[in-house]
């Protein structure tokens, strides 16, 4: 994979997917992302995200068993990759050297 | 779980047809898992309602997101087009010539549909005002709600409008009129003048080239008559006198000093080239009465068009309580300044729906050309194989295959931008024989309409190539994968098959209608009115209003009249001593072409339309039209002004309800939202139908029945006299100006020519008019064949293995095919039958013109052509069929 930076939204999706643990699919990443930001969140938007950082390699995923309170759809569960991990520490990396000797208090608000 | 506690079915349709495949199964569980939820929660409607929102949502974003996809192929690392690529396009018309002709004609007719549509709106009805700050100029107008349009007798309004509106700046007016301009050696030339404010000159904040402008003291009574000129006129009249400022001209009887000369360019109102001062005089005029007037002003430095109304609002309903007879029906409103002139009434969506109806158009016949290219490149899959096993990405081919569309595409724009300018200059020659077009309608082609036009091409270009194209790599892919399996070939499916039938169904429908209609236009193109036109002057004759002497209201006073009987009386008198005249008479219009009106029979109920024309006492005599029975119209005859006789053609006496005699019958005139009787006129003679055929009757259903009214001489306004010639007429053109300057300075000559001249002016528009039809009924037929023979050739290249297999196992090969021509012709039959039906529906709206006795065989003939074109195009393909070696299609599989 070449080296291709996250979106603030790829980052928001990847790191609900940490967060949830193993357990995580569309539903509970949305949650995930308006539980934590307090804000509501385009749900087509996750889903288009998701299949975009499974093309770039940072996620995988693989399909559950059908439940009959799905209409009999299998869930798509997701994890992620060596690669979403490095992608993910890669930015929070860049993040820190950027903010590095920024104090918040004498910020201007003009 | 019950399906009734499972979402709405139709949404769940959407999502599927809309979500690709690796995400459909998921997107849906996970919605149905939270719809079972919330349903739970907030009860079904609701939640159906939270379903729909997210159904619509994903729908949208990964439409989206394909779209995207597709942008990232086209343009990708490897997608650029090159040259190489408009080279193989080009290379490729050249190989198939009959796709391109087809195809092309198709495209550049709905193109030239689109793209004039665009120009003609954008021109006429949403123009950039060239003046600085054009969008700040507005015109105010007094709206009258009961007949749903401006009121523009103004001149008291406008005055208080002018004092109080603090929001608007430079308040004016002004009207157009047609003046006599007298030269040195007394020649009349009728001009157009704007009489206008002098506030005009600085709402357009143009200075004058030469000399000033005049101010608003010349607009006094009593005031010196000034003049200013506009550049074409300095060019033209002057010689571009750098001393013209002093010098006189002379419109009608009164000699005006030149102030000013105007910049090239400047037209303003209109399209107007002398300017003088307005002079109306409130005094004159009761409230709600005087001239005509359009207000212009410039909204002040810091107000908006919103508080412009709002005060003129204020305004006007002052003056509804202060004169509610008058003003109680009406309400003041401020537009932009080229709003009044073509008024869209709001209507700018209902224009942006025609918008998207005529590129809708052009989807549609390419789409029919995108079949076509689809049959075709599933003919290249060899060649798109090997390419792909040289590294070629798919990305790369569909790029490819949407350059050669795209050289036909930007080829049939070309021949559509072609065919819009043609029509814009057509447009702009109409107009200025009508006094020509506003200053800021520019008639050429703009850069907007050339953008536009390749915003369609771009259009086309996707759909004819990039869908096929898609298509065509796809089932490369899956057949490559499944070749040995012997897997389903590419097949068009239920889409197409709506699409031809429909097709089919409406060129069947329109058909008839276009044709009675252009039967009739290449008649009038072709008919010739069979009388010796080219002896016959004929020109429009009005009296000219002086200033302040005759308002527009006063048309009608006796004054007015005895003014134009004596004027008239003067110049008839002298052209009947001119040698070379043999008779001068006159009417209200050129022979064939009065308007019409209804009449009632006396006993009866019965009503029927026909021509009315008001005629001198000496029209048929100078004419030298037959009579059939009874007496020509005598002197005697205009004795009283309501109950006079009349005479009717033989079209009329033959169409009269039953009641035995026609002369001494008595007919009277209906006019819509008559309450009062009107007068009975006894028919005292018949004559023979005038002008031959059908000569200026423009509806097909109408009827040349006329009725011939007496007038006298200076009775109406605007009647057209008649000069006949010893020979041709046409020289004597300018000796009838000369004779009527010199019998009457206020007399206005319009549009002198000799008859033979104005009627192949209308046989031209017809011309135009049944060529237009023609190339739009041609490009309909051609596109529904187009469609049949891509069906056609798609069906044979796709079974030509089992073709030939068959035919090498001994059937007989006219059988198979008549199997497979069988698919085209249930779709013909089909398209056809709907068709009828729809042409059924229009010929009962219609009153049952199409199917009448005059034409008993059209619906059939027109659904028989359709077969016959259809069968013409399905028979090429189905030769090639019956060629099918079995040697040949089993080793080109």
């Amino acid at each position: 994979v070449s080296h291709q930076g996250l979106g603030e939204f790829e980052q928001m999706v990847l790191l609900a997917i940490v967060h949830l643990r193993g357990d995580a699919y569309g539903t509970p990443i949305v949650d995930e992302i308006e539980r934590r930001t307090g804000r509501s969140i385009s749900r087509p938007a996750v889903y288009v995200t998701l299949r975009r950082l499974e093309e770039k390699g940072f996620v995988s995923s693989w399909l559950g068993d059908p439940t009959p309170e799905r209409g009999g759809k299998a869930r798509r569960h997701v994890k992620l990759e060596a690669a979403g991990a490095r992608a993910l520490r890669d930015a929070r990396q860049i993040a820190n050297r950027m903010w590095h000797g920024v104090d918040l208090a004498t910020l201007s608000t003009r | 779980m019950t399906p009734t506690s499972m979402p709405p079915r139709s949404a769940t349709r959407l999502l599927r047809r809309a979500l690709p495949a690796d995400v459909r199964d998921s997107v849906e569980g996970d919605l149905c898992e939270l719809y079972v939820r919330r349903r739970a929660q907030w009860g079904h409607v609701r939640a159906s309602l939270w379903y729909w929102r997210e159904a619509f949502a994903f729908s949208a974003r990964f439409a989206i997101e394909r779209i995207a996809a597709w942008l990232r192929i086209l343009v990708g690392p490897d997608g650029m087009p090159s040259m190489l690529d408009f080279k193989l396009g080009g290379r490729m018309l050249l190989k198939h010539p009959g796709l391109a002709v087809v195809g092309g004609i198709g495209m550049a007719v709905a193109t030239a549909i689109g793209a004039g549509a665009f120009a003609f709106f954008n021109l006429y009805l949403f123009p950039d005002l060239p003046l600085h700050e054009g969008e700040r100029v507005v015109t105010v107008a007094n709206w009258d709600t009961r007949y749903g349009n401006d009121d523009q007798r103004v001149l008291h309004d406008f005055l208080a409008w002018r004092s109080e509106a603090k929001s608007l700046v430079d308040v004016g007016a002004f009207r157009t009129s047609r003046r006599n301009l007298i030269d040195a050696t007394g020649q009349a030339d009728p001009v157009t003048v704007a009489e206008m404010s002098a506030a005009g000159f600085r709402v357009a904040r143009v200075a004058p080239m030469l000399g000033g402008v005049f101010i608003d003291a010349d607009e006094r009574a009593g005031a010196a008559p000034v003049i200013v000129i506009g550049y074409d006129v300095w060019t033209n009249r002057f010689e571009r006198d750098p001393r013209i400022v002093g010098r006189t001209m002379r419109l009608g009887r009164t000699t005006h000093t030149i102030v000013g000369v105007m910049p090239d360019g400047f037209k303003f109102p209109l399209n107007h080239d002398y300017w003088v001062p307005l002079r109306a005089d409130p005094n004159a005029y009761a409230i709600g009465q005087g001239p005509d007037l359009t207000v212009f002003a410039r909204l002040a430095p810091t107000a908006s068009k919103e508080r412009a109304q709002a005060e003129l609002a204020v305004i006007g309903k002052r003056m509804a309580e202060a004169y509610p007879a008058t003003h109680g029906h009406l309400t003041p409103r401020v537009m932009a300044y080229t709003e009044v002139f073509a008024d869209t009434g709001g209507a700018n969506l209902a224009f942006l729906l025609v918008q998207s109806m005529l590129a809708l158009l052009l989807v549609v016949v390419c789409l029919n050309v995108a079949v076509l290219v689809y049959a075709r490149t599933i003919t290249r899959t060899g060649e798109i194989a090997v390419r792909t096993a040289l590294g070629a990405t798919r990305g790369r081919i569909v790029t490819q295959l949407f350059v050669e569309a795209l050289v036909l595409s930007l080829i049939a724009g070309l021949a559509g931008l072609g065919f819009v300018a043609v029509g814009l200059r057509h447009v702009d020659k109409l107009l200025a024989m009508e006094g020509g077009a506003p200053f800021w309608v520019n008639p050429g082609l703009s850069v907007s309409t050339a953008l536009y036009t390749l915003g369609l091409a771009l259009l086309g270009a996707v759909v004819v190539g990039v869908l096929p194209a898609l298509r065509a790599t796809r089932a490369q892919l899956r057949s490559t994968l499944s070749a040995l399996a012997g897997a389903s070939k590419p097949q068009l499916g239920r889409t197409w098959t709506t699409l031809i039938v429909t097709q089919v169904a409406i060129t069947v429908a329109a058909l008839p209608p276009a044709m009675i209609l252009g039967e009739h236009w290449v008649y009038l193109a072709v008919t010739k009115p069979g009388f010796a036109v080219e002896e016959f002057l004929s020109a429009g004759l009005l009296l000219e209003r002086e200033e302040q002497a005759y308002a527009d209201a006063d048309l009608e006073t006796p004054a007015f009249r005895n003014a134009m009987r004596v004027a008239q009386t003067a110049l008839v008198a002298r052209l009947d001593a001119e040698p070379a005249v043999t008779g001068v008479t006159f009417a209200t219009e050129i022979p064939g072409n009065h308007w019409y009106d209804h009449t009632e029979f006396e006993g009866t109920n019965s009503r029927r339309s026909a021509r009315s024309a008001r005629v001198a006492v000496n029209y048929f005599g100078v004419f030298g039209v037959t009579f059939v029975a009874g007496r020509a119209f005598t002197p005697g005859d205009l004795a009283s002004a309501n109950v006079r006789p009349v005479i009717v053609n033989r079209t009329f006496a033959e169409q009269m309800p039953p009641g035995g005699r026609v002369l001494g019958r008595r007919i009277r005139f209906v006019y819509h939202g008559d309450t009062g009787r009107r007068a009975w006129h006894e028919i005292v003679g018949v004559v023979d139908d005038f002008p031959a055929g059908k000569v200026g009757v423009e509806d097909p259903g109408d009827t040349k029945a006329t009725v011939y009214q007496p007038i006298a001489m200076g009775e109406l306004q605007g009647t057209t006299i008649f000069v006949r010639m010893r020979g041709q007429a046409s020289p004597f053109a300018s000796r009838l100006r000369a004779i009527a300057a010199a019998a009457d300075p206020s007399l206005q000559l319009r549009r002198v020519q000799s008859l033979d001249t104005a009627y192949a002016l209308q046989r031209r528009d017809w011309k135009m008019a049944a060529l237009a039809l023609v190339l739009v009924i041609g490009s309909v037929l051609l596109i529904s064949a187009a469609g049949v023979y891509a069906l056609m050739s798609f069906t044979i290249s796709q079974r030509r293995r089992e073709i030939g297999v068959r035919v090498a196992l001994g059937a007989d090969a006219r059988r198979i095919l008549m199997a497979v021509l069988g698919r085209a012709a249930m779709q013909l039959a089909l398209g056809v039958g709907v068709g009828l039906a729809l042409v059924g529906v229009v010929d009962f709206a219609l009153g049952r013109e199409l199917a009448g006795r005059a034409r008993p065989f059209l619906i059939p003939a027109t659904a028989l052509l359709m077969a016959v074109v259809g069968l013409i195009a399905a028979i090429g393909p189905a030769r090639r069929g019956l060629r099918i070696q079995p040697t040949e299609a089993l080793r080109s599989d």
